[in-house]
């Protein structure tokens, strides 16, 4: 398959269909689930097929290495060069990293206006055209619904979207009637988009909660397969 | 005294330049009693660190080449190579590394971990060496050790714990309090030589209470006894001791210790702690390559009867000959023993066998397993295996990075060029990573190397130990071209116009190879050509690669096959076929769709956050991309990949964007296509400079 078809056919196509076409420029999206179900893999296959489709991401890290994380792309795209049969695997590969850099703050010290001010450096300064920026292991505990609006705020500014992974609490955590995670609640205004994982039987399936305006839980018919860990059909 | 290897310590100091290694080393010297004085690092009082054999680096306040020299400390024999910091001269601290058993990491309380100390670290970890750490400096302002410490944790991933507390710090401090024995130690005398242990403070005994419980439970981890022991509140000192010695052999801990080598606080402590839990030879698993069976990997057994195998780790051009260091890994050498090398197939007779002292030699009549020593006059290359009973049996190939930079130098007037001769013939077999030739075209002398500081240094010492002043030519980098697409020949070399001629036809294709530089493929069949001929097909393309015609660069990442060709049955030969591949190669090679590529490094900037922006820019500037940058309190640290021939003069340019408070590192990380314009920049180059050498 070459790289035009691979876009084409990505089952992100349907997951943005579910969400009006994207998150959109100035707007944050999240994707929550509790530990370990996948929130990372999502994340980054969403950057992937952004990445494939020449956009700019800056990955922000609040842990870990950068190293790790660069192991995360390098998976996930070996995944769908697989699954695909990708023509030109490496070289397209190689164009994909021009695309990404990765920024990694530790959250305990970093204010939000920090974490801004360096992003501004990277886009401005650093020459780097960021299309979307994921924030992945963004404390949304210890985190305020202020701190996401100036985010928002800056996305506005620089016409760029934001995902987030928010990992919620406990073996079960709680959501409410609408299926909006409790522990997310407070957040909800500032989040124009927010996706569920859950597990239901061996497969983890993809929920969208919110929906720009609309907040329903509907079923995106997605599910994160486990051994890839990619979003499929 | 006789040899027991158990107590034997072959240790590396490696760190970031201007940590006070030097210093370090010195005040060992000193403790152990090889020298008499302690001289200061930069000349204050007139003489320099014995340790810095050349004045040069006495002077740059930098120490250059690696010496070895060996001490004892409480009755442990200790050979201590000193390494240099600097990017630039990695093949030094590789080989280093690659002969030692255990290593010091020392760091700048200040400064804490750096972009030097990573590469270091990097390069520990590749050769599986165990360390301890030590804080320096604790005695400037702005020391904070614990900062340091946590550094090791997250720059590093070291799983660092504090064996002490500093007793004050900047100008108070005065000792350290040891958290295994749990006492104040001060280091009194007029040069620090004698350790008296004290009751800890009243105003420190909290947080000495505090951090030995944080290390316990760390180091508890590697000893179940230990761990118990902790329940029932019976810890002895023994227990401890075992358990960091386990923790450290595995890589999985790193003991940190501190002071300051200027104010001579700490050191001793530091040996300590290099007999306690460095590792002896027997307990490092080396492993040899069997060359007649495969290079099949042995494991080496450590022990005076066994089979010697030693390997030559570093050559030095004295005066009265060259001076082979060697590490003895197994067997032991006397003087007299006839030994054999497996790269030059010969065998030789040991004459002088000695042991180091940086620039005093010690005659001795053996040396041991797991010892250091050196030869006299021994013919050889550094990373040549020695054996003593005549087996094939070779160390692992050392690590040997490419040279990336090439310089043209040209002597200012005969006696010059007398002693440059020699001085490079002298330079280029100590340090593989620094070569050399001259330019058939031009008639230039070219030396190659890893970046701009190596080189530099090899011209200033040319000049002063030499006498050789040059000029040098604008810094080079090390194209290469490679072809992008396949392309078939079919050529005739034909030149048969009376009396013995020469004929050879050879047809195939060429087409990029991924991985690897060269792969010639044979799928003649019926004898088109005769088998005798196809060496020399293989021969003259092998020749046409030397040199692409795009740039006058090698040629990598081709792979040949031929499928056809003829012969005729007087005229052909060798010649006449090798001759026909480089006429096959020189007409297809434009089909092929040939593409410049360039050196890639891989570079490391690290400086304060307010400069974040300049830095980020700067990269820009110099078609560098930016793969990630990571903030932790008031430093950032930026990982880019970087074109080498942009990277000329960013230093200053570094320095003036950041007020000289960034510094980087860089390394060749790959090969990459060179843009479009550039590489029509150095094509139009390349065709003038010919124009201009054929009009000559």
């Amino acid at each position: 398959m070459v790289k035009k078809e691979l876009i084409s056919r990505s089952p992100l196509r349907i997951f943005e269909k579910s969400i009006h076409g994207g998150v959109g420029k100035g707007k944050i999206g999240v994707i929550a689930s509790k530990k370990g179900v996948g929130k990372t893999a999502c994340l980054t296959h969403i950057a992937v097929d952004k990445l494939l489709r020449d956009r700019h991401v800056i990955h922000v890290s609040f842990a870990g290495s950068v190293d790790h994380i660069i192991s995360w792309y390098d998976d996930i795209f070996k995944e769908i060069a697989k699954k695909r049969e990708l023509e030109d695997a490496p070289k397209v590969q190689e164009d994909l990293i021009k695309n990404r850099v990765i920024m990694n703050f530790s959250q305990a010290g970093t204010s939000v206006e920090q974490v801004i001010g360096s992003l501004k450096a990277m886009i401005d300064e650093g020459h780097f055209p960021a299309n979307s920026i994921i924030f992945d292991g963004y404390n949304f505990e210890e985190g305020s619904p202020e701190s996401l609006k100036k985010l928002a705020a800056f996305a506005e500014e620089m016409g760029l979207e934001i995902w987030f992974s928010a990992s919620l609490k406990g073996e079960t955590p709680k959501f409410n009637d609408n299926g909006v995670p409790v522990d997310l609640e407070r957040y909800l205004d500032v989040i124009d988009v927010l996706v569920d994982l859950r597990y239901e039987g061996a497969f983890v399936h993809l929920e969208v909660v919110k929906d720009h305006g609309d907040v329903e839980s509907r079923d995106m018919k997605l599910r994160l397969d486990p051994k890839s860990l990619l979003i499929a059909e | 005294m006789s040899f027991d290897i158990t107590k034997m310590r072959n240790i590396g100091i490696s760190a970031h330049i201007d940590s006070g290694k030097t210093t370090l080393t010195e005040r060992i010297l000193f403790y152990c009693k090889r020298i008499h004085a302690i001289h200061e690092v930069r000349g204050k009082d007139g003489v320099g660190a014995t340790m810095d054999s050349m004045e040069l680096e006495r002077e740059r306040g930098i120490t250059i080449a690696s010496a070895a020299t060996n001490v004892t400390w409480k009755d442990h024999p200790i050979n201590i190579i000193d390494t240099p910091g600097h990017v630039d001269f990695t093949i030094e601290v590789e080989r280093a590394l690659r002969v030692l058993d255990g290593a010091v990491l020392v760091l700048c309380s200040v400064g804490g971990v750096q972009s030097q100390s990573i590469t270091v670290d990097r390069q520990m970890k590749r050769y599986n060496v165990p360390r301890v750490a030590f804080i320096n400096k604790c005695d400037r302002t702005g020391a904070n050790p614990y900062k340091v410490k946590d550094q090791l944790v997250e720059k590093l991933g070291h799983n660092a714990v504090l064996m002490q507390i500093p007793i004050g710090l900047e100008d108070k401090l005065e000792g350290v309090v040891d958290l295994v024995r749990m006492k104040a130690v001060y280091f009194r005398g007029p040069s620090g030589e004698e350790l008296v242990e004290e009751e800890i403070p009243e105003a420190l005994k909290a947080e000495a209470a505090e951090k030995r419980e944080e290390m316990l439970d760390a180091v508890s981890m590697f000893s179940d006894e230990l761990m118990e022991a902790m329940m029932e509140e019976n810890v002895t000192e023994e227990l401890v001791h075992d358990a960091i010695k386990k923790g450290t052999l595995s890589l999985e801990l790193t003991p940190v210790y501190m002071g300051s080598a200027y104010k001579n606080v700490g050191v001793q402590s530091l040996l300590d702690a290099v007999i306690a839990y460095l590792p002896n030879p027997l307990q490092i698993e080396n492993k040899a390559l069997d060359v007649d069976n495969d290079e099949a990997e042995i494991v080496i057994q450590p022990g005076d009867e066994q089979p010697t195998i030693a390997l030559a780790f570093k050559l030095e051009d004295g005066q009265y000959g060259q001076l082979t260091y060697i590490r003895i890994y197994q067997g032991c050498i006397k003087k007299g023993d006839e030994l054999y090398n497996i790269r030059s197939r010969k065998k030789f007779k040991v004459g002088r066998l000695i042991k180091m002292h940086s620039d005093h030699m010690e005659d001795i009549t053996e040396a041991h397993s797991g010892e250091i020593a050196a030869l006299f006059g021994i013919d050889c290359a550094s990373g040549d295996t020695f054996t003593g009973n005549g087996a094939n049996w070779s160390m692992t190939s050392m690590f040997v990075p490419e040279p990336v930079i090439s310089l043209a130098v040209t002597p200012v007037d005969k006696k010059a060029a007398d002693n440059m001769g020699k001085a490079i013939n002298r330079f280029t077999k100590e340090d593989p990573t620094f070569q050399t030739y001259v330019d058939p075209e031009s008639n230039q002398t070219i030396i190659k190397g890893m970046g701009e500081l190596h080189l530099e240094v090899y011209i200033e010492r040319m000049k002063r130990e030499y006498n050789a002043e040059v000029e040098t030519g604008a810094p080079q980098v090390a194209y290469r071209e490679t072809i992008s697409q396949r392309a078939d020949f079919n050529y005739t070399h034909k030149k048969q116009t009376g009396g013995s001629g020469q004929f050879g036809r050879v047809a195939g294709f060429i087409e990029p190879l991924e991985e690897g530089e060269y792969e010639f493929v044979n799928e003649i069949k019926g004898g088109a050509i005769p088998t005798e001929y196809i060496p020399a097909v293989d021969k003259g393309f092998q020749m046409s690669l030397k040199k692409g015609s795009l740039i006058g660069h090698p040629v990598v990442g081709v792979k040949v096959t031929i499928n056809d060709g003829q012969s005729h049955a007087v005229d052909s030969s060798d010649m006449a076929f090798q001759t026909a591949a480089i006429g096959a190669f020189r007409d297809t090679y434009a089909k092929a769709k040939p593409i410049i590529m360039e050196p890639i490094m891989k570079v490391n900037v690290e400086g304060p956050n307010e400069f974040q922006g300049n830095i980020f820019a700067s990269i820009n500037q110099r078609r560098g991309m930016i793969v990630s940058s990571a903030e932790e309190g008031m430093f950032c640290q930026v990982e880019a990949e970087v074109p080498l021939s942009e990277m000329f003069g960013y230093s200053t340019n570094l320095r003036s964007l950041t007020q000289g408070k960034a510094e980087f590192t860089m390394e060749f990380q790959k090969y990459g296509k060179v843009p479009q314009s550039i590489s029509e920049e150095l094509i139009k180059e390349y065709e003038e400079k010919r124009k201009k050498e054929a009009g000559k």
